[in-house]
Formats: structure tokens, sequence, C-alpha cells
């Protein structure tokens, strides 16, 4: 059997192995460092002491480098304060300690090479046998209990079945129980009445809407570039539809993985010229999510950089590997060369970043998008603001050319006069052929903005003034005509210039209002358009040029070019270093079709010893707030050691065998004994951190739970799925910050409809620069990285954002008005709807007492207990 | 009063008054703002960092070069050393600009200065400027990242965020870092510019705007009266405190009831905080809120001193949004007085009020932008010269705890197109601004996708010469 805590124990027995202890630490350090005294937690009795180190530095010396050694810099007096305090050491007694040290081996190369565990495929552990066998309800309790045992703690009773009801809704689908749901649930006394409960959530397509979202914050979920102007970069949306669809129809996992690395890369080794589906392009947007630089015009790098990040991105992802550290140098810790990341790298190496239209396969969304199409084209074309803008257009107009007329008259004549009079079809002053020459030189001038060019328009148009101006001081009368020739798009530049003198500030506004609203339409059919934000490969020989090879980038540096390396697998799983065998279609017509895709399968492979343990400890973590391996996407040297790795391996076997599925793992965590805990475990007092699961966790629910859940209760959450995102309104005071700058673009936008805003979280526009406020607060920012755990902080713009908020007032008052239908107008009777709702139970008498003295109105009762940690918390 | 007992009062009563701190009802583990020891001992314990936005003309204020002077209107020569568009650029036909304004020298150092900077020339010997830092990337939504965050990507933590995040902070009633937004508009790089990364939501800044909402969801509802949020609040507080009552390990649950009762002081105390109006006449002027031109400006600079005197640890304040950014493509001529007339007077009015009370000493002033400009015109508005982007030319200078006043650090070639010597990356800048607040770059790290980020990334080097 493997030993889990091998590094430890070996790294010890290394330290035992070293020279004793130099005399002088004992001599002149003990007095404050021994065992009974341990000054800042730091005891210099043993090597393994001294390395351990105190509280305030961690590790006092790092084996082999005096330099990097806290116990060193503080002697030497490098790093405050100087040791020991009011001592002098003599130069020799520091180099002794100096010499120790150097000569301890260090232990990070130690580790590395000794943390063999990740890549290394999992033999199925056999299920332990437990003492009391009748706590087990299922195999996963068998490993936990073992546990349990051997550390004398008793697993925690199990849970009430209204704690069971809301803690697996708000698992599986987000949301709480509806209250004729909890009563199915209370009142079914059959044996089954739990296991039917999973299934009937399992099998409810708001599952996916939850489960989908944990996906999203891995894969760095976002709908636009993050920088420069934050625009978007494409229809993200279609990608987060497929993720829901995927969980929902419980797409197997290694299918999944490869759909997202090569979806349109599948190709037949029998026919030739076979096209792939089209509909693999969706899964794809995978590869497109990461902020997207596309600002910068050193193309070299934007390119270098893109690639680095989907590289980091998908190691992490689907290996908890993080490769990304190996980018400029060889890994720190892990056994990851430098070398591996470029050859990971070089699967990637023929993607084209474009998107590709992918029509709607669902006939009803594909009406419904179009319908929506259709209507918006209607009120781009003849809709009441175009309208209302052509009016004003056509209003201002006059004003606008007699504004500039007056403006002229008040100043001597200059070039825009000669322009204007040169685009008059009618002028008498000039012929056509004139015209026509002016206006090709104006057009290159202002093209190219090339010097060589705005000197022959410059000559060409000295000439022509000198006779405008005469022709002007003979008759200015004839030639005032010319500013009839100004154009629309001059009105539009005129009214949008914030120092105009023809136009007022508040035509100014209207006239900005109308136009963005009119920009918001065209913004919107492109998103409902079937175009998806995807990657393509370039095809290469025999159809296309030559791609250049990967090379390795010295310092990561897209400037630097290395030595040249071939498509390949991590050493440290792979166990060599060769190139990887490249799946071919039988006439080798399109060769660059097979890179990611064999990439995919490698990963999505059985042997391969961490996809799966991956993607079980992700469920795992989903469900018990902390995964198995408490660093999910790092499984090295630096993450956290698996609390329970047999039922890890165990898991991971499970979940290839039942075909990948992610519903039969969670079938099999909470149809146990372990999921159905309480959170209270009296008994259990040395596992404090729950590092036995020794009890459920209680957590504080996500951003989104909170926001839907309210929603929901309040029986105003609009259950549609799937589309292009939606705008929740933002708040009031936020209003002028969500501009860039005065005049500048807006960053947020309107809805169709303002059932839209009611939409579940997982749809909202996800604006890197403008997450909504609540979200932010409550730990749900708009991920720029991957994101594998969420923090859980409690801070005073929380409360004030429950206190305050549009949303816990509207849907206080909605909630309110539905419990007072439901209640009547007695006092008590309302009370026990509320808390029925919202936090699914009776309430005590003393808290019947307690709520009918509540001077506040209903709708503030319910805000008393929208806001409780009773509803705020799951258990 | 002393000085410093004033400070103590102030941090002590700022809401702290008549009700528990924060930091008292809360564990180490859940008071995350809660004071840690400094790595190293330092002058400086808080920051005011002043960001101009758009990349400030670095030879149009501070950079003296009076070849510029002598090429003015000429073809600029190639610059050496540079790549990407500054090399492409500066290969084109482009005349140089020469400065908009006469530079002289001031005060004891003899620093050259624009006349732009009537006000702030008169300080002159209080900063340190270092010259021809080099940015990552020459636009700006990268480059503000990277100034402001030490990476040029959004989701990295922002160097307020770090440094709360290694000291915490001295107000728990107050957040630990405040950002104080041009009224005018966003960043370009949005909320992520001081967002906290990977690190807790704990950390990241809390927006402030000017006005009477000085915090998202700060009122109340009209229709509800404190009394009747109060009477909520005592009952949600006797709801929740039976709730943990009954529960153990109650730390996340209690740091939420006490969060509600700062909450609903804040909704009292912020308004006051913000109100500048309780300042002397004399504090109003110096900061130029007499000035419709420095008003805003002026309010940003007024309130970071009074954030900093209540203990808040890290002070952002942001110039410059959307078309009124330092991003003077065309009419630097026009474009550029108008910019400095609007810090000027408020900045120097922070460094002489924060000097005349005292905590100039402890307070580190660092002004910064994401990126220099060219000295050469980009032809984009043909009639009103403009200057470029330039990555390669970014001026910075701090004041304050523990910099060493008058000091200058790295020169820039004769045309200040970049370093004349090595370039200076701007992690030396931020390992710099670290060390003045007493962290140790290497040792403020974080765990995150498998590595000990830092702000420096791979590591910058500490500018001594900078420090007193």
């Amino acid at each position: 059997m493997r030993k889990w805590p091998y590094l430890v124990v070996t790294g010890f027995a290394i330290l035992a192995q070293a020279a004793p202890v130099p005399a002088v630490l004992t001599a002149k350090c003990a007095a404050c460092h021994s065992e009974k005294t341990k000054a800042s937690d730091f005891v210099v009795t043993d090597a393994a002491s001294i390395r351990k180190g105190g509280k305030k530095h961690g590790m006092a010396v790092v084996g082999g480098h005096p330099e990097k050694s806290p116990l060193l810099l503080m002697m030497k007096g490098e790093m405050s304060p100087r040791m020991p305090l009011g001592g002098e050491l003599t130069a020799e007694e520091i180099a002794s300690v100096e010499a120790w040290v150097k000569a301890m081996p260090d232990e990070r190369q130690q580790a590395k090479a000794e943390w063999r565990w990740p890549y290394e495929k999992p033999v199925k552990p056999a299920i332990p046998a437990i003492p009391d066998a009748k706590l087990a309800k299922s195999a996963v309790d068998h490993f936990v209990l073992a546990k349990l045992n051997a550390a004398h703690v008793p697993p925690a009773p199990p849970a009430s079945k209204r704690t069971l009801a809301r803690r697996v809704y708000f698992d599986l689908i987000g949301l709480p129980p509806s209250p004729s749901e909890l009563d199915t649930f209370l009142s079914d006394n059959s044996d089954k009445a739990y296991e039917k409960l999973i299934e009937k959530l399992l099998a409810d397509p708001r599952y996916g809407e939850r489960w989908g979202r944990h996906w999203l914050d891995l894969v760095r979920y976002g709908e636009t570039s993050g920088l420069e102007g934050d625009g978007a970069i494409g229809n993200a949306w279609r990608y987060r539809d497929w993720v829901v669809d995927a969980f929902n129809k419980d797409l197997p996992y290694d299918k999944f993985v490869v759909q997202q690395l090569a979806g349109a890369d599948e190709h037949s080794k029998t026919r030739n010229n076979y096209q792939p589906d089209v509909q693999g392009h969706v899964p794809l947007g995978f590869l497109r999510l990461a902020p997207w630089d596309r600002s910068n015009l050193v193309a070299d790098e934007v390119r270098q950089n893109y690639l680095s990040e989907v590289t980091a991105t998908t190691s992490s992802v689907f290996l908890g590997l993080t490769l990304g550290c190996a980018r400029c140098h060889d890994h720190k810790y892990d056994p990851i060369p430098q070398k591996d990341f470029y050859r990971f790298q070089a699967f990637f190496n023929a993607i084209q970043v474009e998107n590709v239209d992918v029509p709607y396969k669902d006939e009803a969304f594909k009406e419904r998008a179009e319908a929506r199409i259709k209507d918006l084209q209607t009120r781009l074309k003849e809709g009441p603001e175009k309208k209302a803008l052509e009016k004003m257009e056509t209003d201002l107009m006059p004003r606008f050319r007699e504004g500039r007329r007056t403006a002229a008259a008040a100043r001597p004549v200059n070039m825009e006069d000669l322009r204007l009079e040169m685009r008059r079809k009618d002028t008498a002053l000039f012929t056509l052929a004139e015209r026509q020459r002016h206006a090709q030189l104006r057009e290159d001038a202002d093209r190219t903005l090339d010097a060589e060019e705005k000197k022959a328009l410059d000559d060409f148009e000295a000439p022509m003034l000198k006779r405008f101006k005469e022709a002007h001081e003979k008759d200015p009368a004839s030639l005032a005509k010319r500013f009839d020739v100004l154009s629309v798009e001059e009105l539009r530049s005129e009214i949008n210039r914030q120092t105009s003198k023809i136009f007022t500030a508040a035509e100014r506004d209207k006239f900005r209002e109308l136009s963005e609203t009119l920009d918001t339409y065209r913004r919107r059919i492109g998103r409902w358009q079937p175009n998806a934000l995807t990657v393509k490969n370039v095809s290469g020989p025999p159809n296309g040029p030559f791609i250049a090879p990967t090379r390795l980038l010295v310092r990561g540096d897209y400037r630097q070019p290395g030595e040249e390396v071939e498509a390949g697998f991590p050493t440290a799983i792979a166990g060599k270093a060769e190139p990887a065998v490249i799946e071919q279609d039988r006439y080798r017509q399109y060769p660059t079709r097979g890179w990611r895709l064999t990439l995919g399968k490698w990963i999505a492979n059985k042997d391969n010893p961490l996809t799966a343990r991956v993607m079980a400890n992700r469920i795992w973590q989903h469900h018990f707030g902390t995964g198995i391996v408490a660093t999910p996407s790092d499984f090295g040297i630096n993450g956290e050691r698996p609390t329970h790795p047999e039922l890890l391996d165990w898991l991971s076997h499970e979940f290839i065998e039942s075909g990948w599925s992610v519903k039969a793992m969670h079938r099999l965590i909470m149809n146990s004994a372990t999921y159905r805990q309480t959170s209270e475990n009296p008994a259990a007092a040395k596992d404090s951190e729950n590092k036995l699961i020794s009890r459920f966790p209680r957590r504080r629910l996500q951003a989104e739970e909170i926001r839907d859940g309210i929603l929901y209760l309040s029986n105003r959450l609009n259950p549609e799925q799937g589309g292009p995102s939606v705008f929740p309104a933002l708040p009031a005071d936020l209003a002028d910050f969500a501009r860039y700058g005065r005049g500048g673009a807006a960053m947020w936008e309107t809805n169709d409809s303002e059932a839209d805003m009611r939409r579940r979280s997982i749809y909202t526009f996800q604006r890197r620069s403008m997450p909504l406020p609540m979200m932010a607060a409550f730990d749900a920012p708009v991920f720029s990285e991957s994101c594998d755990r969420r923090s859980a902080t409690t801070t005073p713009l929380q409360a004030l954002s429950l206190m305050n908020g549009n949303l816990i007032h509207e849907e206080s008052q909605h909630l309110a008005a539905l419990i007072a239908k439901e209640a009547g107008d007695a006092k008590p009777s309302q009370i026990r709807t509320a808390f029925q709702r919202i936090l699914h139970r009776a309430p005590t008498p003393a808290e019947t007492d307690r709520f009918a003295s509540f001077p506040g109105s209903l709708d503030a009762l319910c805000r008393v207990l929208l806001n409780s940690n009773e509803f705020l918390f799951v258990e | 009063m002393s000085i410093r007992s004033r400070r103590n009062f102030l941090n002590s009563s700022w809401i702290g008054l008549g009700g528990l701190a924060l930091q008292d009802m809360l564990s180490a583990a859940d008071a995350p703002l809660s004071l840690k020891p400094a790595h190293i001992p330092a002058k400086a314990k808080r920051c005011i960092f002043l960001f101009m936005e758009g990349g400030v003309s670095q030879m149009d204020l501070f950079d003296y070069k009076p070849a510029l002077v002598k090429l003015a209107g000429k073809q600029m020569p190639k610059a050496e050393g540079t790549v990407g568009e500054i090399a492409t650029f500066s290969a084109a036909p482009n005349r140089v600009i020469p400065p908009v304004a006469p530079m002289r020298q001031h005060g004891q150092s003899g620093r050259y200065i624009t006349d732009l900077m009537p006000h702030l020339a008169k300080q002159v010997d209080e900063l340190a400027f270092v010259h021809g830092i080099k940015v990552d990337n020459n636009h700006h939504g990268p480059a503000v990242y990277h100034t402001l965050t030490g990476n040029q990507f959004p989701g990295s933590a922002s160097i307020g965020a770090w440094v709360t995040y290694g000291l915490g902070t001295e107000n728990q009633d107050l957040p630990g870092f405040v950002v104080l937004g041009d009224p005018r508009g966003s960043t370009i790089g949005g909320n992520g510019v001081w967002g906290n990364g990977y690190l807790p939501a704990a950390y990241q800044g809390t927006l402030f705007r000017n006005g009477d909402t000085p915090i998202v969801d700060l009122h109340r509802p009209g229709n509800i009266t404190a009394k009747q949020q109060r009477e909520e609040l005592d009952l949600l507080k006797w709801m929740n405190e039976k709730h943990s009552a009954a529960r153990s390990n109650t730390g996340d649950l209690d740091g939420r009831i006490a969060t509600y009762e700062l909450a609903f002081r804040m909704q009292s105390k912020a308004p006051e905080l913000v109100d500048v109006k309780s300042e002397s006449e004399a504090t109003r002027q110096m900061y130029g809120l007499d000035d419709p031109m420095t008003e805003s400006f002026g309010r940003q600079c007024l309130l970071a001193r009074r954030m900093v005197e209540r203990g808040v640890r890290y002070v952002l304040a942001l110039h410059g949004a959307g078309g009124d950014r330092w991003d003077d493509h065309g009419d630097v001529a026009g474009r550029v007085p108008k910019h400095c007339k609007e810090v000027d007077k408020p900045v120097a009015g922070l460094l002489a009020d924060l000097k005349a009370r005292g905590l100039l000493d402890e307070t580190l002033v660092v002004w910064a932008s994401e990126m220099g400009r060219t000295p050469f015109d980009n032809n984009l508005v043909t009639d009103k010269p403009g200057r470029d982007h330039n990555q390669y030319g970014l001026c910075m200078w701090m004041a304050g705890g523990g910099v060493k006043a008058g000091a200058t650090y790295g020169e820039t070639d004769e045309l200040s197109v970049r370093a004349a010597g090595n370039p200076i990356p701007l992690r030396d800048v931020h390992a710099t601004l670290l060390r003045l607040l007493g962290l140790d770059q290497d040792r403020l790290t974080y765990l995150h996708a498998g590595r000990y980020k830092k702000l420096t990334d791979i590591g910058g080097s500490v500018i001594k010469q900078i420090i007193a």
C-alpha cells in the first residue's frame, strides 16, 4: 500500500542524517528558543524543529541555501531583528551555522523527486472494513468511517429531513425547495424518499445551471476582452449553454473534455474528405474565454500570450497540474521541465482564432432567435427610437447649417470653406474634374494619414483656396450655399461634441441616448445570430503553408526562441519525453486536425492518472465545500495533501467504470451517510478543521444562490433558459461610473424586457470591467483567471447590499404580497408562512412572540428573514 | 491634543465609538483586515497612490530635455533599443514636438518642473523621481493593469489589495483600501484595477464616490427611516444570536452579525467622512476647492488625507476618464496645460497639508501613470500635434515616509524616449513601494495556481537610491 505521508517521513529522515546542530545555536539561542521557552514558537532543539521555524517567518532554514534561510539572515542582521537579541555572534559562529545549512540537502529538490503520487495511475483500493457497518450507507462511508474510527472520533448524527431538503436543493439546483416540494418530501415516509429526491433534482434542468456555473468558474468564463474598452469577445453564451446542457444530459466526462479541446476535429480513419460536425465548434469556446489583448500591435507577443494562457489553463483545469509555472523556467516544485510547457503548447500551435457560424440545432430556440432578430431589425429600421432620431436630425439640420454659416461669417475664409464648396454639385467655381480630383486626394490623405499624401492635397488645395477667396471677396452671398452640403454625419459629430456652440447639452444627451439605444439593438442582433466564439485550425501542408514549429522560449520571452520542440505529453506522467503520435485521417489531408484531438484523447483516458481523480475531487469539493485534495487545480507539491487518498482513488475508478458519469458520482456521494450527517458534532472537537469529515460543513450561500434564491422565493425568478446574456439593473448610485468617461461608451445595457433582469445569475452578462457590485461583494466577480475555489468572505458591503439594495427591497415587497395572500391579515399566520417559505420550518413560540411584537411591515419582516444567517447558510 | 493622539482618537472614534469594533468580535481568521506586523521596520504606514490615467507626457512635465527644443519640428531620429510600435512610429516621418511650456529649475534640488505646475514646483524638494520606467505593454488597458496590479492581464491582485493583505488596516471600521474615482467615469480597466484578484475579496478596493452616496447601497431606500431599519436589525440580531448560540465554531456566523452593526454605523458616519465642509476655508483653498477646474481632484486629494488620517491603509485616487484622460494624441499644447491645472494645486495642497499635520512622514505619496509619451507627433490630429504612447518613458515620483526627498533615479536618453542605461522595469517600482511600507516583496506571497504569487512576479530590485 502506498504511504501518504511519504514526503514528510522522508523529509525528516533526511534531517536526521544531517550533521548535528551547531553548538552555537544551543549555547546562544536556546535560552529563548527551547522547548520550554519557545519564543515565537521557534525551538532550536534539533534539525527538524529548526527547519520548521517559528510562527513569524515559517521555515527558518532552506537546505543548501544559507542566503535564503531566515535563521542566517537574522543572525547577520539582514533581517530584523538581529538575533540573538542583545547578543553578538562571532564571524566563526555564524560561519559554522552557514556551513551546516549549506551541507543540508535541499528539501525542495528532494521533495520534487519523491512526490510521485499524482503521476502514478491509481490502483483501485479495497473497501476498508469498519467495526460498525450499520453506520455506513455506501462504500464512501467505509473510507470515511475507517479514518474516523482510527482517530476515535464518532461521525455526526444524521441530519433531519428538513435540513437535508434545503442542503440537497441548494447543492443540486442552487435554489431552495418550494413549499409544495418540501411538503412532498417531508410527507414521503418511504425508505426511498431521499433517493427519489436526488433523482428528481438530477433530472431537473436547473441542475445544469447550478453545476454548469461551477464549471464556468474554472474555465474563467467572461464575455468581454477585459482590456482596452472591454469589448465583447463574441457569443460566449453559446459555450455557456453548451456547458449547462452537457451537465443536464450527463455528457460523459471524457467526451466533455475532448469536445472542449478538439470538438470540431473529429476525423475518419477510413473516409477521405470527412467533414466534422460544425456543432463541435461551440465547446471550443473553452479555448477563447480568457481576457484577450486585441489592442496590442506586437503580433508575436499577443499570439504567445494566448498560447501560454491556453496551455496553463488546460493543464490546471483538466489535470490539476500547474504547467503554467514552467513557462519561464523549470517548475520550481513539481517535476515539470520548462520544455514540457512548450511540448504541451505545441498541440495548440495550429489554432486559428476565428469565430464560426454554428446553426441552432434546437428548432424552438432557432425560431425564438429569428423572431428576436426580426423584431430588432424592425426596431432599427422604423422603431420609435429610429424615428425620433431621424426627426431630430431633420429638425436640427437647418440650425446646424445656419450655425456653421454664422460661425463662418465671423472668421476669415479657411480650408473648411473650400472643402464645402468643392462638395457642391452645382458649384460654379470648380469643374467636375477638379472636384473629383480633390475628393480623391482628400480620401487618400485621410485614409493614410501619410505626410506625402497630405502634401499632395495641400499642393492641390492651395491655388484652389486662393480662387475661392477671390470669388468670396467679390460675392460672398452666392457662396453661402456651400453649407447646404453639410451632411447628417457632420451633424452627428457636431452634436456629440462637448463644446458645441450650436447644440445644447440637453439635445446632445437626448441624441446620445437614442443613438445608444440603436447601437444596443445592433449589438443584440449580433448576440442572437448563430455565431459561436471558437477556434479553427490552419491546415498546414498539403493544403496550406508550412506551420512554424514551436520553440522553447528562453525565460518565456517571445523574442528569445530556443530549441525546437514537438508536441508531447508531460514527462512526469508519460514517463518519457518522446513526441506524441498524432492521430491522422487516412489520407493525411488534414494533419492539424489531429493535434488537439490527440491531446484531448490522452487527457480523457482511463489510463491518465490525473484526469478522473481531478474531476472526482472537484465533484466532491462542490458537495462538501472542500475537496479531498483541498487545492483542486494543484495536485503537485505545493498543493494540499489528500485527506482521504484511498477514497479519492476509489472514486476515480468508480467514475471511469460508470462511463465517466458525473451524475453517477452525485448519487454515490449524496446517498452516503457521510453526506447526510448534521453540521454539528460535539464529540468531534479534535477534528476542528473537519479534515476527517466528522460533520457536514456549514457553508454560506454563494452569490448566485443568494440572488437567485431571493428572486425564487418572491416567485419572480424568470425561469427562461439559455440564450444571450441579460443585464440586471445596476445600483442607481453606480450609473455615472458605468461609463468610460464623460461621453464614453456605456458599460451596461438595457434589456428587451423587464423580465430579463430577473433571469438566473448564470445568464447575466459577464463584463470583466463591471461585475455586478452585489455579486462581487459576495465573492463572485467576473473571472479573468481560472477559479478553482471561491472564497466566502464577510464584509460590511455584503450587509449594505442586503439591507439597502434594489433587489432585497423589490423582492421583499413581492414576497410579502405572496405571504399576505396566502396567510391573510393575521400576524401569527403571516409569521408562520414567512418562516415556512424562507426558512422551511415553523417558528418557535418565542419567535412568534418576538416577531409579533416587531413593529415593522411584512416586507421588513421578510427582509429580516432573508438576511438571517439561517437563510444565508446551508447546513 | 497632539497630532498622534488626535489620530488615535479619530481611529477609535470613527464609527467604533458607541459600539464594538469589528476586530474585537472576530478571531484573526475571520478578521482578514486585522493588523499584521511589517516585515521590515518602515516609516511609511500608509500610501496614497495618485494615478493619472492616459499616459502622462513626461517631457512636458518633469523630464527636462533641451534637445527637444533644438529639434522642434524636425524629423524624429530613429529611437534605438525599442521594439513594437515605438520602433515603428519613430522610424516613420514624425516631427519632434517641443515641451508645451517652459521648464524651470526649482528648490534646493534644482529640478526642472514645467511652468504648468507652479504649486507642485514649490514642493519639489519633497519629491524623489524615477525616470525611464518600462511598462510591459504600449496600450492603455494592459498598461493600466500592469501599473496597478503588476500584471498586464486582468485577474491579479492590485497593489492596494497586496498592501492591505500584508499589513491589515488600522481602522477596522473603514475599508482598508479605498478608491477615490474620477467622477467623470471609470478607468479603462474597470473595477479590476483595484480588485483583489486571487486574494480573498476582503482585500478589494472599495470605491468611494463624490457626493452624498459615497458607497454603493450605503443609503436606505427613501421609504425607510433609520428607526425602522434599527428595528429590523435588532430583530435580525436577536434571530442570529439565537441561531449562533445553538451552534459551534461560529466565527463565520458571528462575523456576519458584526458586519450588520458596522454597516449600520457606516450609513451615518460615511457621509460625514466625505463631507469636506467641516474643513477650514484655508484648507479647502489649499486643495483648490474654490476653483471649478481644481475642485474635483482637490476633493479627491482632501478625501485621501481624511482617509489616511483615520487609518485607511491604502488610497487610490484616480484622475482622468474617457476623453478627459491624459491621452493626448492631439493638441498637447491645449490639453496638457488643462490636465496640469486640474491636478497641480490639489496635489501640492495634499503634500503641504500632510506635512503640516505631521502625516507626511508616515504616508507614502506616489504619482504614477500607465505609460509615458513620445517626443514626436503621431500625426493623428494634423493641425494640432499630439504625442503617442510610450511604454519606455514612464516617469513616476514618490514623496513622504521613507523617501529620500530630492533624489532622482534613472535617466532617459536625450529625447526622453527610453532609459539611457538599463530600463527600469515597473516591478522595481512596485518592490520599492512595498519596501517603503515595510513589506518584503519575496515574503508577501499568496499560493495560487501552484505558485507563490507576488506583486512583482519574478521579483524586482528595490530602488535604494530613492530611499532615505
